[in-house]
């Protein structure tokens, strides 16, 4: 069995591809690409592919991940000029290797995500300004969201809301460049199968229960990197042995 | 040129990945001063007409001749509509998000009755004038083509040009000589009067119709040198060699014929009484076995698709179907390529062929006995008998399969109170013959879905004299048939009586329900094919503010009164619909073509066919 392991990029217009499509449109490129991609067994074979997580519709990301299952080995190299070919602007493999077998699966070891986040201010402040505002809602012990779950019973519709504690799953916010009325915020979040975090909910957050007034629908989300846990640190997705 | 700013639209509105324009194998070319600019419009939603074969074909013809760039446009789904009309963005191109005024031509197709209200929707969000008369030398020209165009009086003062037949040669020489014109002084009614003599060409605006005080058209005559009195149809002769592209666009989001479209063969020689494709589409022309196996493997290789669909009118009609279906399987059975066969007639030698199609896959069988008893299927010439259908059942069911779909229709001429029961009596049939499987054999859970259609008279048919049932007659048969198929592995659908109605009226209507129609959409009428648009209060006002009867649409016709097509010619003769709709009456059945010739006139008139 060979395993190969993939990062990628997804932006411009591809943000617009629901993470479902994009599965589809990918087992599709590897068939134009004539990549040897292994198929399941059964009455529907699909190509054997796993994603690290879903990326929501219209965020940007430089730091997709998905391992992929060959029937033969390929060059690592050809593979990813192969399947560049064939892929839109807004799509690209970055860098590929082979991974073992034994290696656990993207989903189960995300747990970082970073985040670039393009904000416009309702007013002007300095950068100073932005960060104590910053500070003081990290210092809070609690940080309530109150999430709206849709639930069906015996047919019925209806709303549910849970109140969630976000307060550890922000794990660092920070003011990286400030243009008039535009801030961009790095944030690293949890991520992954047993904590997640929208930054979308964290703006919501700092315009709620802080000074820093933002604009309606004017938070343009870049994924930098996934991150996972290795020996109490964290490192890149890519980073395995051999 | 301004292009249309819809990214922060994009965030707002469900699947946007439909709006993006950049699929794979989508075409992009550098617009300047010279080029000629077509956009490929489908009154409805992306899902549906990115799975149209027709549109496909065309967009990829246009792009390969020089100079001109053909994009596409959808009817935008309810919730992008609002948005742009609030933020004043025109309707644009998905390629280029050009605003498609900016465009020579909008290429729309004519599907279905029920989308006219879209095509004036869409002029009226690209802010053109819906009416030809209305629209300068600088608008676009409307061209329209399709299956409604062989009768669209109803639109016809809304369009400019009308493709009649297949489009794939007409539609270079009509780019030509726009492209000549453009170079010396155009005016749009030289270049019109210029085409209207291309056979295949109809140009509205050169007829006019006089109608007596009774209502009833007395002639469609031309009122201009260039516009012949009888307008033909246009076919391919040569279909083995006529272009088909070797690339379709591979869409973003899933619609609903999201697999390779094969074309095997187009017309039909069966002459079921009812079929309009069956008529219009005359005569049969098949590509070759190996014509056809190389464009699936440059079409599989460019798309990366997983299934190929065989598809035409009749697809077990295709005289190598068995040698297609075996070299396709060789060919790619090795990259798991599911092949689906739409549109079969289920016979012994289908039967082999599905076994070895099906070996992965069981989906439902589909069978279309279109009338409940042998007696109205003979009236419409579908021949197909009872025991043929019932052997075919019970060898799909012995095969594993327990999910069959049958297709009826109410309504069709001389129907009685019997032929409706007999919708029942058939379904009953099928599932009594599955308990009479061996339950080793045969799948689990029978389901069988009778769906019940309302018969519509169509133009250019044996039926298009004959009345269509009124709505009340409709209902009462709908309903008693609700109440007769009481079984618990029976599942009964009927179509909305309304939308049928509808249909109905403008399938056989002229060129006075123009108004009607622009009044339904300033009330605000659109998608009148889906259930969750369809306002028919509005519609019914609007015929009552025009002061038109819709019932007038609806009645028998005489054999001498002129109707509203009676200027165009399909090939086959008035006179063969006659007779076949005479021999109708007296449940007389025609044999198929290739048995014996019916002299429909076809064959007379255009090379070409196998017919």
């Amino acid at each position: 069995m060979l395993r190969i392991r993939c990062r990628f990029s997804k932006k411009d217009d591809m943000v617009y591809v629901s993470h479902l499509d994009l599965v589809k449109f990918f087992g599709r490129a590897m068939r134009r690409a004539n990549v040897p991609i292994a198929y399941s067994q059964g009455f529907n074979p699909h190509p054997i592919m796993s994603f690290a997580t879903a990326l929501g519709i219209g965020v940007a990301s430089d730091a997709e991940y998905m391992d992929i299952q060959l029937d033969r080995e390929i060059e690592a190299e050809l593979f990813v000029k192969t399947v560049n070919d064939t892929l839109p602007k807004g799509l690209r493999i970055l860098a590929c290797k082979y991974i073992d077998k034994s290696e656990k699966s993207l989903m189960s070891i995300v747990a970082r995500s970073v985040y670039a986040i393009e904000i416009e201010l309702e007013k002007i402040m300095s950068k100073e300004n932005i960060e104590k505002e910053i500070d003081g809602f990290l210092k809070q012990d609690e940080i309530i969201y109150r999430k709206e779950r849709k639930k069906k019973n015996k047919g019925k519709r209806y709303k549910k809301i849970i109140e969630v504690d976000i307060r550890q799953s922000m794990c660092n916010i920070e003011v990286l460049s400030i243009a008039g009325k535009k801030v961009i915020i790095k944030m690293i979040l949890a991520a992954g199968s047993e904590n997640n975090l929208k930054p979308e909910v964290v703006i919501t957050k700092l315009n709620e229960m802080t000074g820093v007034s933002i604009v309606e629908d004017s938070a343009k989300v870049a994924r930098l990197e996934l991150l996972k846990k290795h020996e109490k640190q964290y490192v890149s997705l890519m980073d395995v042995a051999k | 040129m301004q292009k249309e700013k819809i990214d922060d639209l994009l965030c707002r509105v469900e699947k946007p990945g439909q709006y993006l324009g950049s699929e794979i194998n989508s075409v992009h070319k550098v617009v300047n001063d010279d080029t000629i600019r077509y956009c490929a419009c489908f009154p409805d939603i992306y899902e549906i007409g990115m799975s149209h074969l027709g549109t496909q074909i065309l967009y990829h013809l246009i792009n390969t001749i020089e100079n001109v760039f053909c994009e596409r446009v959808f009817a935008p789904a309810s919730d992008l509509e609002k948005l742009m009309r609030e933020k004043k963005i025109a309707l644009f191109a998905l390629e280029s998000r050009h605003a498609l005024n900016n465009f020579d031509f909008l290429g729309f197709t004519l599907q279905y009755e029920l989308s006219y209200t879209n095509i004036l929707n869409m002029l009226d969000l690209a802010g053109v004038p819906i009416y030809s008369k209305d629209r300068s030398e600088k608008d676009p020209l409307v061209i329209v083509g399709g299956p409604c165009a062989y009768n669209c009086e109803p639109i016809a003062d809304f369009v400019d040009i009308v493709i009649l037949g297949e489009a794939e040669e007409i539609i270079v020489e009509v780019l030509e000589t726009y492209k000549n014109h453009k170079k010396s002084g155009y005016s749009k009614q030289k270049f019109l009067e210029k085409i209207a003599s291309f056979k295949g060409v109809y140009i509205p605006c050169l007829y006019e119709v006089d109608y007596f005080s009774n209502g009833k058209i007395e002639k469609v005559y031309s009122i201009n040198e260039h516009a012949p009195s009888l307008v033909n149809k246009r076919i391919i002769a040569d279909l083995e060699n006529a272009f088909y592209p070797d690339k379709l666009i591979v869409p973003y989001v899933n619609i609903v014929h999201n697999r390779v479209m094969l074309e095997i063969f187009r017309g039909c020689s069966r002459g079921c009484r009812f079929c309009q494709a069956g008529m219009v589409y005359r005569p049969v022309r098949e590509k070759s076995v190996d014509k056809l196996c190389e464009l699936a493997g440059k079409l599989l290789a460019s798309t990366g698709y997983e299934e190929i669909s065989l598809s035409s009118l009749s697809s077990s009609d295709y005289s190598s179907l068995q040698e297609l279906v075996s070299k396709l399987i060789e060919n790619h059975e090795e990259d798991r390529v599911g092949i689906s066969l739409p549109s079969l007639r289920l016979d012994n030698i289908t039967f082999e062929i599905i076994k070895e199609i099906q070996k992965v896959r069981k989906t439902g069988l589909t069978f279309a006995p279109e009338a409940g008893s042998q007696r109205l299927r003979d009236v419409i010439n579908k021949g197909i008998t009872e025991e043929a259908l019932i052997d075919a059942v019970r060898k799909a069911f012995e095969l594993g399969w327990s999910t069959v779909k049958l297709y009826f229709m109410i309504g069709l001429p001389t129907e009685s109170i019997e032929d409706v029961e007999a919708i029942r009596d058939l379904g009953f049939k099928v599932a009594a013959e599955y308990r009479k499987v061996d339950k080793e054999k045969r799948g689990k859970g029978l389901k069988v879905t009778l769906s019940v259609s309302t018969f519509i008279p169509k133009p250019f048919t044996p039926f298009q004299w004959e009345a269509q049932d009124d709505m009340n007659t409709t209902v009462e048969k709908q309903q008693l048939l609700k109440h007769l198929i009481n079984h618990r592995s029976i599942t009964y659908n009927y179509h909305d009586v309304k939308t049928s109605f509808l249909e109905g009226v403008f399938a056989r209507g002229d060129r006075r329900l123009a108004k009607v129609i622009e009044l339904a959409v300033k009330k605000g009428c659109k998608f009148d094919g889906w259930r969750e648009h369809f306002d028919f209060e509005k519609w019914m006002s609007a015929f009552d503010e025009c002061q038109i009867d819709p019932l007038f649409y609806m009645r028998q016709r005489e054999y001498d009164e002129a109707l509203p097509w009676d200027h165009i010619d399909i090939g086959v003769t008035k006179e063969f619909l006659r007779r076949e709709n005479e021999k109708a009456k007296k449940e007389q059945i025609t044999p198929d073509c290739r048995e014996i010739c019916s002299t429909c006139g076809i064959a007379a008139k255009y090379k070409g066919g196998d017919c």
